[in-house]
C-alpha cells in the first residue's frame, strides 16, 4: 500500500532489545526481557503466548499506547521513544488501526460516526470523513447499518465496524488484539477471512495477538513469547507445528508424572 | 477536532443522562436568573425614577419659604412669609435658571351641581406649565392676562375633570371653588405623583393672583409659599442652587452669620437616594447570584469528574484512535461550557418570564435587556471554563493503556 519506502531495509516495525518493567511501590517487575522484532510492510504476523508471557505488554508498546523502559522502537521510520503524548497520538492516528477484543465502539454514536472518528481526529472535515467512512463500511458489507447504534449490532457486525474504523484512515499497520476472543467459531472464521483478504488484496500489514492456534494459522508468520522473551519467530505453519509438539510433550509429561508417583 | 463536532458530542453526552444534566444545571440556572433579575431590578428602579422625574419636570428645585431667624430670636412659624413674587421674578432673570414659578396652594371644596370633592388648588403662573412639563389634554392653560387680571379661570386635572363632569366636556363650564365661581379653560393630560400635590391628575390650577384674592390668605400682598425653579441641565443644577441661595440671601439682606430664611429642596437628591436603593438591591441579588453560581459550578465540577471516571474507557478508545490530550481536554471543557451555556439560556428565559410577570402587575416595570443577556452569557461561559477545566485536564492526563484496561 505504501510504495514510497526509501530503501528495501526500511522495515515498518523495528524493535531492538525492548525491555519493559512495571513498578509498584518501587519494586520492579520485569515483563519484557529484551525483545527484538522486525516486520516488513505487507507481512501478517501472529503473536502467541500464554497469559503472563508479556504479549499484552508487547502489544501496548507496538501500539504506541505504552513506552518501553529501555530499548528502541522505530515505527514507520519514526523513533517512538522521543515523542510527546500528543505526537504519539498523531502517530497512532496516522500509522495504526486498532481492533480490540471487546470491539470498543463508542456508545451514543452512530456506526458511521464511529468509523469516521479517526478521520475527524486527523482533521478531515466531517462531511468528507462521513463519505470515506461510508465507503469503508461498504467494503465490510455494513453500509445499510450506518445509522444504527453499536448496541443494535451483533458481535460479528460490531467487529466488522471496528475493522472498518481501523482501516478508514489507511494506516500502514493494523493491530488486532484477540479480535475473535468474544466471538463464536463461525463468526471468528468470518472475521479472520476479512483480515486475510485485506492482507492479500491490499498488502495491509497486520499484527494479530491471539492464544488460539486456529486463529494464528491465518497469519504468515508466528512469534511465540514465553516469560518476556521470543521463543519462536518464523513461518506460521512450522511454528504452529512446533507448538503442537510442545503441547503434546507437556501433556505426556503431565500424564506420566502421576503414574510415576504411584509406582 | 472541529468545534461543531465537539458541540454535537457534548449535546450527546448531556442527553445521555437528562435528569442528571438537568439537576446539575439547576444551580447555574438559579444563579444566572438571579444575576439577570438583579440587572432588571436595577434598570427598572432607574426607569421608575426617570419616569417620576419626568412627571415632576426635570432638573427642578423647590424653594420653600421658611421662618426668619435673626440674632437667635425666632419668630413664630408662618408669621413672616419670606418669599415674594419679586423673588420669583428675580430668580427668573438668573442666567442659570430656565424658569421660576411662584406657588400658592390650598385645599378647597370644588363643586359642580351636586358633585363635589376636596382637592388641592394651586395658584401659579404660566411659567409653571412649562417647567413642570404640564401638557393640555383639552383647552388652554392659564395665561399672563389671566394672572394680571386675576381672572376666575381654572385648569382641571384629568381625574378631577372626570369626577366632576364624567364624559361631558368641561371646557367653558362653571365650577365652584369654596363657593366662588370659576370658568374651566382647560384639562391637563398629566398623571402620576407630583412632588407637591399628590396625584397631578387630581389638582386644580388657578392664576396665582386669583388664588390670593379668593382662596389663600397671605401675610403680605406679594408673598408666596414656594417657588419652583428649573435649571438648564442636571449638570448645572448644583451650580444653580448656589446662585439661587446667593441671590435670595442678597435680596433678603442677610448677614453672613444668618441662617437661610428659605429651604431649597433638590429633587436630584431624591433621585440619587432612589438609585442608592437600586444599587443596594442589585448588590443583594448579585450576591445571591454569585453564591448560586459558585455552588452550581462546584456541582458541575463534581458531575464532570464523575463523568470522566465513567467514561474512562471511552477516553482510552479515543486516545488509541488518535485523540491527542488537547482533544480530550477540549471535549470535556466544551461539555462543561455547553452545560453552563444552556443553563444560562434557561436562566435568562426564567428571569425574562418573571420580569414579564412583575411588569404585568403594573406596579413596576422590569425589562431583561441586551446587557443582561450578554452578561449572563459571559458569566455562564466563565463558570463552565473555570469549573470544567480541572476535570477536563484530569481526563486529558489519563494514560491510554490504563483507560483501555478500565471496566
Amino acid at each position: 500500500m505504501m510504495p514510497t519506502d526509501r530503501s528495501g531495509s526500511d522495515a515498518l516495525v523495528r524493535l531492538t532489545d525492548v525491555r519493559k518493567s512495571y513498578f509498584s511501590h518501587r519494586v520492579e517487575t520485569p515483563v519484557l526481557h529484551g525483545i527484538d522484532l522486525t516486520m516488513q510492510r505487507g507481512d501478517f504476523l501472529a503473536i502467541m503466548g500464554q497469559s503472563g508471557s508479556g504479549k499484552s505488554t508487547l502489544m501496548n508498546i507496538l501500539g504506541c499506547l505504552d513506552t518501553p523502559t529501555s530499548g528502541s522502537y522505530v515505527l514507520a521510520g519514526q523513533a517512538v521513544g522521543q515523542l510527546s503524548r500528543a505526537e504519539l497520538a498523531g502517530l497512532r492516528n496516522r500509522t495504526i488501526g486498532f481492533v480490540f477484543q471487546s470491539f470498543n465502539l463508542l456508545k451514543r454514536m452512530s456506526i458511521l460516526d464511529n468509523v469516521a472518528l479517526p478521520l475527524v481526529y486527523a482533521g478531515v472535515a466531517r462531511k468528507r470523513a462521513r463519505e470515506r467512512a461510508l465507503l469503508q463500511l461498504e467494503k465490510v458489507g455494513l453500509a445499510d447499518l450506518a445509522k444504527r447504534q453499536p448496541n443494535q449490532l451483533s458481535g460479528g457486525q460490531q467487529q466488522r465496524v471496528a475493522i472498518a474504523r481501523a482501516l478508514v484512515a489507511e494506516p500502514p499497520l493494523i493491530l488486532a488484539d484477540e479480535p475473535t476472543g468474544n466471538l463464536d467459531t463461525r463468526t471468528s472464521a468470518d472475521i479472520m477471512a476479512v483480515f486475510a483478504q485485506i492482507n492479500q488484496a491490499r498488502g495491509q500489514s497486520i499484527i494479530l495477538v491471539t492464544h488460539e492456534p486456529d486463529i494464528a494459522a491465518c497469519a504468515k508468520r508466528l512469534v511465540r513469547l514465553k516469560d518476556g522473551l521470543v521463543l519462536y519467530d518464523g513461518p506460521a505453519r512450522e511454528g504452529l507445528h512446533q507448538l503442537q509438539q510442545d503441547d503434546a510433550t507437556e501433556q505426556a509429561r503431565r500424564a506420566t508424572r502421576p503414574a510415576e508417583a504411584t509406582v | 477536532m472541529k468545534f461543531t463536532q465537539l458541540l454535537s458530542e457534548s449535546a450527546g453526552a448531556m442527553l445521555a443522562n437528562p435528569l442528571r444534566t438537568l439537576l446539575t444545571m439547576l444551580g447555574i440556572i438559579i444563579g444566572i436568573a438571579s444575576v439577570v433579575l438583579m440587572l432588571a431590578v436595577g434598570d427598572g428602579i432607574k426607569a421608575f425614577i426617570n419616569k417620576q422625574l419626568s412627571v415632576l419636570g426635570s432638573n427642578l428645585v423647590l424653594v420653600q419659604a421658611d421662618m426668619r431667624k435673626s440674632a437667635g430670636a425666632r419668630l413664630r412659624t408662618g408669621t413672616v412669609q419670606t418669599l415674594t413674587l419679586d423673588d420669583a421674578e428675580a430668580l427668573n432673570r438668573l442666567p442659570s435658571v430656565v424658569g421660576a414659578a411662584p406657588m400658592l396652594t390650598t385645599w378647597s371644596q370644588i363643586s359642580v351641581g351636586n358633585d363635589n370633592s376636596n382637592t388641592q388648588v394651586q395658584g401659579t403662573t404660566p411659567a409653571s406649565f412649562k417647567i413642570r412639563n404640564l401638557r393640555m389634554a383639552k383647552g388652554s392653560p392659564i395665561t399672563e392676562v389671566d394672572v394680571a387680571s386675576a381672572a376666575r379661570v381654572a385648569v382641571l386635572g384629568k381625574k378631577t375633570a372626570e369626577q366632576l363632569f364624567y364624559k361631558a366636556d368641561p371646557i367653558g363650564q362653571t365650577i365652584r371653588i369654596d363657593n366662588q365661581s370659576f370658568q374651566v379653560t382647560g384639562v391637563l393630560d398629566n398623571e402620576g405623583q407630583s412632588f407637591d400635590a399628590g396625584d397631578i391628575g387630581e389638582i386644580v390650577i388657578v392664576p396665582i393672583s386669583t388664588a390670593r384674592v379668593t382662596l389663600v390668605r397671605t401675610a403680605s400682598p406679594r408673598s408666596v409659599q414656594y417657588i419652583v425653579v428649573q435649571a438648564r441641565s442636571a449638570e448645572t443644577l448644583n451650580d444653580m442652587v448656589v446662585d439661587v441661595k446667593e441671590l435670595l440671601r442678597d435680596r433678603h439682606r442677610m448677614r453672613a452669620e444668618d441662617e437661610d430664611d428659605f429651604r431649597v429642596v433638590n429633587f436630584g437628591e431624591f433621585a440619587k437616594s432612589g438609585e442608592a436603593i437600586a444599587t443596594g438591591l442589585s448588590v443583594a441579588l448579585g450576591f445571591v447570584g454569585a453564591i448560586s453560581l459558585v455552588v452550581g459550578g462546584i456541582g458541575i465540577m463534581n458531575i464532570m469528574l464523575v463523568s470522566v471516571t465513567e467514561r474512562t474507557r471511552e477516553i482510552g478508545i479515543r486516545m488509541a484512535i488518535g485523540a491527542r490530550p488537547a482533544d480530550v481536554l477540549w471535549q470535556f471543557l466544551i461539555e462543561a461550557v455547553t452545560i453552563c451555556l444552556v443553563s444560562g439560556v434557561i436562566g435568562v428565559a426564567l428571569s425574562a418570564g418573571l420580569a414579564a410577570a412583575v411588569t404585568a402587575t403594573g406596579k413596576f416595570d422590569m425589562t431583561v435587556g441586551f446587557k443582561a443577556v450578554a452578561i449572563a452569557t459571559l458569566f455562564s461561559c466563565a463558570v463552565g471554563v473555570f469549573f470544567g477545566f480541572y476535570p477536563a485536564r484530569r481526563a486529558s492526563k489519563l494514560q491510554p493503556v490504563e483507560c483501555l484496561r478500565y471496566e
